[in-house]
C-alpha cells in the first residue's frame, strides 16, 4: 500500500516523498548512534522513573536482646507485609554503620515487645514512611498480647478466622459489571517517559526543514518541478516513519522482553501512538514556524517539550489535577489525549469505538498545528 | 531571452533592489557585480524565482515568469552562494538526490550524474563524504549539482568565495567550458572582479540596490578614457598632503592605501608637477609613480567613490 501510495504520488510529479525519505534515511543510515540512543533512552528512562525494575526498599532489622534471634524471626516475619518495604535482619553494627556512612536512611532495632529507629536524619521521607509501617503492625500486636492476657486464648487464630468470613465483605465492580481493574501508575509512568523521548526524537527531525532552508537545499528543491506539499510531506512523513519505528521498537522490548504489563491490545496502541506522533509533528512543525533558525529551535524546543508531560498529568494519578485552567492547557497538547486513550486500551480494555474520540481530537489538534507552522514558515520566506 | 523590467523588492520597507533592468541574451555570458549588500543576491533570488519582487516584471521569451515561474525553473539552474549539500551524504549521493527531485532516473540519471561530476572534476572523489572536501571541492559539487537538468541559463551566485586559487581556477574553467563549448547562458555575480573581466561579455555594475553602470567591458572602461589614473609610492602619508591633492586643478578623487596614493584625474591636467611641488611642500619624498591604464575596477572606484570590497 505504502509502495503503492507513493507511485502515485511520483505519477503526480512529485516523486519527492521517495527522495526525501531516501535522503533523510541516507544521513540517518550513515550516523544510526542518534536514534538508538533514542531507543536505549527510552528504555533507560523507564527503567529509572518508571519503576520498571522496581524492587522493595530493605529496611535492615535487628536486635541486641537476649534472645535477639528469636525476636527478629518473630518481627521479621510480621512486619514482611507490605510489597514496597523488605525487612532484612542484620548484623546490629553493619546496620549501624550503614546508616552512619548514608548507605541506609534508616534501620530498627527491634525489642520484645518495642522498637527504635536509628536514621540519620528524621526528615527523610522513608523514616515517617518506616515507622508508620512499623508502628502498625507493632500496635497490632500489642492489641493481641492485651487481649490474650486477659485471659483470651488462640486470640490470634481467631482473628483471622473470623477475617476470612467476615460478615462485611467489600467487593467493588464496574459499571459493566466487571471487576474493577487495578490501576498501575508503573504504566503509566512508563508510557509518559517514552512519549517524552519520542518528542525529542520528532522534534528534531522536523526541525531539519529549518536546516535545509538555511544550508539552500530547500531553495534547490523549490526550483525542481516539485510541490511544496510533496517537500513538505517528504519531511513529514519521514519524521512520522522514523519516531514510528523508535516507539515500536520500545514497546515490543517493554512487552515481549521486559515482560511489562503494557496492556494486551499492542495494535490499537500502536494506532494511538501513530495518531500522537502525527499531533506532536504538527505542534514541532507550529514551534518551527515561530523559530528563524534551526540553533533557535534547539533552543526552544527543548526547553518547551518536558513540561508537555507535566501540564498534561502524564506523571500524576488521573483526576489529580482539576484547575480548569490547567485542564484547558492540558487539552490543547495531544499527551494529554493520548495518555487517556492508552490507559483506558491498558486498564479497562477499551476498543477502537472507545478513543475514537481521543484520536478525533489529535488528529484536529495535528492539522490545526500543521497549518499554521506551515503558514508561518511560508510566510517568513516572503 | 530573459529580462527584468524595473524590478524592486523591498523587505519591510527597506527597499534592496530598486528598478533593476538587466537583460540576458541566448548564449551570452553576463556579470553582475557590486560589493556586499549592493542587492546582487536579492536580484538573482527573483530572477530564479524563489522570491517575488515588490514591483517590476521579469519576463522570459517574452512572457511574464513571476506568476507562473514553472517555464523558467525547467530552464534555470542555481548556483547558491551558499554550499546547499548534505555534508553527511557522498557527493554521488548528493546529486543522486537532486537528480530525483528532477524526477530522473535509472540510467539517465546515472549518466548525467557521472557527466557532472566530469565536468567539476570530481569522478573520481564522487563516493567520499562531502563534510570531507576541501571548500573548493564542496564549491564544485554544488556546482554540479546545478547542472544535472542541463539549464540553458545557469545562474551562480558568487561560486568562488572563500576558495584557495586552484579551486578558483577549475571553477572559472569550468564555467567558461559551460558557455563557450555547450552554449548554456551564464550569469555570474561576483564581488572580484578579475573573475567578471575574464570571463563575461557584458557587465552590470550594481550598487546600493541599483544598477549603476552596464554594458561591454570596453563600454565600461570608456567612462575612464578622459581620466588618467596615476599611482605613486610615497616615503610616508601625510592627510594634510591628501587633501591638498584633493584641491588639484582637473583631479576628480584621491585614495591612499599604506603608503600607495591612487588619483584618477582629468586627462591633460598638469598633474605631475604640481604633485612634485605639494610633496615638496610637506617635505615628502615620492619614490615612484605610474600612469595606469583604466581597469573596471577604476571604472567601480569612478562610478562609487569606494573600492568593491570596501
Amino acid at each position: 500500500m505504502y509502495r503503492d501510495w507513493l507511485n502515485l504520488v511520483s505519477e503526480k510529479g512529485e516523486g519527492i516523498v521517495k527522495a526525501v525519505l531516501w535522503a533523510q534515511f541516507a544521513k540517518d543510515k550513515r550516523n544510526p548512534v542518534v536514534i538508538l540512543l533514542y531507543i536505549a533512552g527510552c528504555i533507560l528512562a523507564a527503567l529509572l522513573f518508571a519503576g520498571g525494575v522496581q524492587s522493595p526498599s530493605v529496611i535492615a532489622i535487628f536486635s541486641e536482646e537476649e534472645n535477639a534471634s528469636e525476636i527478629e524471626k518473630k518481627w521479621e516475619a510480621l512486619l514482611n507485609t507490605d510489597d514496597s518495604l523488605q525487612f532484612v535482619i542484620v548484623d546490629p553494627e553493619e546496620a549501624r554503620e550503614n546508616v552512619r556512612k548514608g548507605n541506609a536512611e534508616v534501620a530498627v532495632e527491634l525489642m520484645q515487645m518495642d522498637y527504635r529507629l536509628i536514621a540519620a536524619s528524621e526528615e527523610l521521607p522513608s523514616v515517617s514512611y518506616v515507622q508508620q509501617h512499623v508502628g502498625i503492625v507493632f500496635q497490632q500486636e500489642a492489641q493481641i498480647n492485651a487481649v490474650e492476657s486477659s485471659g483470651g486464648s488462640n486470640v490470634r487464630q481467631e482473628i483471622e478466622n473470623y477475617l476470612e468470613d467476615a460478615p462485611f465483605q467489600l467487593e467493588a465492580r464496574g459499571l459493566d459489571s466487571e471487576a474493577v481493574p487495578q490501576y498501575n501508575m508503573s504504566t503509566q509512568l512508563l508510557y509518559a517517559f517514552t512519549f517524552l523521548i519520542s518528542m525529542f526524537l520528532l522534534g528534531f527531525k522536523v526541525n531539519n526543514v529549518t536546516n535545509d532552508k538555511v544550508s539552500g537545499v530547500w531553495n534547490r528543491m523549490i526550483l525542481s518541478p516539485v510541490s511544496k506539499t510533496g517537500m513538505y510531506s517528504g519531511y513529514i512523513f519521514y519524521s512520522f516513519l522514523i519516531t514510528m519505528f523508535q516507539l515500536v521498537s520500545v514497546l515490543i522490548v517493554f512487552k515481549y522482553v521486559m515482560n511489562y504489563e503494557i496492556g494486551d491490545n499492542l495494535w490499537l496502541i500502536i494506532l494511538i501512538s501513530a495518531f500522537f506522533t502525527f499531533s506532536m509533528i504538527s505542534i514541532a512543525m507550529l514551534i518551527t514556524g515561530f523559530v528563524k533558525s534551526p540553533e533557535q529551535f534547539y533552543a526552544i524546543y527543548p526547553s518547551v517539550i518536558p513540561l508537555v508531560p507535566l501540564i498534561s498529568g502524564a506523571y500524576m494519578m488521573p483526576g489529580t489535577i482539576t484547575n480548569s485552567a490547567l485542564v484547558f492547557i492540558a487539552d490543547l497538547f495531544p499527551m494529554a489525549h493520548a495518555m487517556e486513550a492508552i490507559m483506558s486500551v491498558v486498564f479497562y480494555d477499551a476498543g477502537l469505538q472507545d478513543v475514537m474520540m481521543s484520536l478525533m481530537v489529535m488528529l484536529l489538534i495535528g492539522v490545526v498545528a500543521m497549518g499554521i507552522g506551515i503558514n508561518l514558515m511560508e510566510r517568513r520566506r516572503g | 531571452m530573459l529580462e527584468t523590467i524595473n524590478v524592486s523588492k523591498s523587505f519591510k520597507g527597506k527597499k534592496a533592489v530598486q528598478d533593476v533592468s538587466l537583460y540576458l541574451d541566448n548564449g551570452e555570458s553576463v556579470g553582475l557585480i557590486g560589493p556586499n549588500g549592493a542587492g546582487k543576491s536579492t536580484t538573482i533570488s527573483m530572477i530564479s524565482t524563489l522570491i517575488k519582487p515588490t514591483s517590476g516584471e521579469i519576463k522570459l521569451n517574452g512572457a511574464n515568469t513571476i506568476n507562473k515561474p514553472e517555464k523558467i525553473r525547467k530552464i534555470l539552474g542555481v548556483v547558491p552562494q551558499e554550499l546547499a549539500l548534505y555534508q553527511e551524504l557522498s557527493a554521488y549521493e548528493n546529486l543522486k538526490f537532486f537528480g530525483s527531485i528532477y524526477k530522473m532516473k535509472g540510467n539517465d540519471l546515472e549518466k548525467r550524474i557521472q557527466r557532472a561530476l566530469e565536468i567539476v572534476g570530481l569522478a573520481d572523489r564522487q563516493k567520499d563524504l562531502v563534510k570531507t572536501f576541501s571548500g573548493g571541492m564542496k564549491r564544485r559539487v554544488n556546482i554540479a549539482a546545478a547542472l544535472l537538468h542541463r539549464p540553458q541559463i545557469l545562474i551562480l551566485d558568487e561560486p568562488t568565495v572563500g576558495i584557495d586559487p586552484q579551486s578558483r581556477n577549475h571553477i572559472l574553467e569550468t564555467v567558461r567550458a559551460l558557455n563557450e563549448k555547450d552554449g548554456t547562458t551564464i550569469l555570474y555575480t561576483s564581488h572580484y572582479m578579475e573573475e567578471v573581466e575574464q570571463l563575461c561579455d557584458r557587465l552590470y555594475i550594481m550598487d546600493y540596490g541599483e544598477v549603476i553602470a552596464a554594458g561591454t567591458k570596453a563600454e565600461l572602461l570608456s567612462i575612464l578614457q578622459a581620466e588618467d589614473t596615476v599611482k605613486a609610492e610615497l616615503s610616508k602619508m601625510d592627510e594634510a598632503f591628501i587633501q591638498q591633492v584633493k584641491t588639484i586643478d582637473g583631479v576628480r578623487k584621491a585614495e591612499a592605501s599604506h603608503l600607495q596614493l591612487k588619483i584618477i584625474a582629468k586627462k591633460g591636467s598638469n598633474l605631475i608637477s604640481e604633485l612634485v611641488h605639494l610633496a615638496d611642500q610637506h617635505q615628502l619624498q615620492i619614490i615612484n609613480f605610474h600612469t595606469e591604464t583604466p581597469s573596471l575596477e577604476d571604472v567601480f572606484l569612478h562610478l562609487t567613490g569606494r573600492t568593491l570590497r570596501d
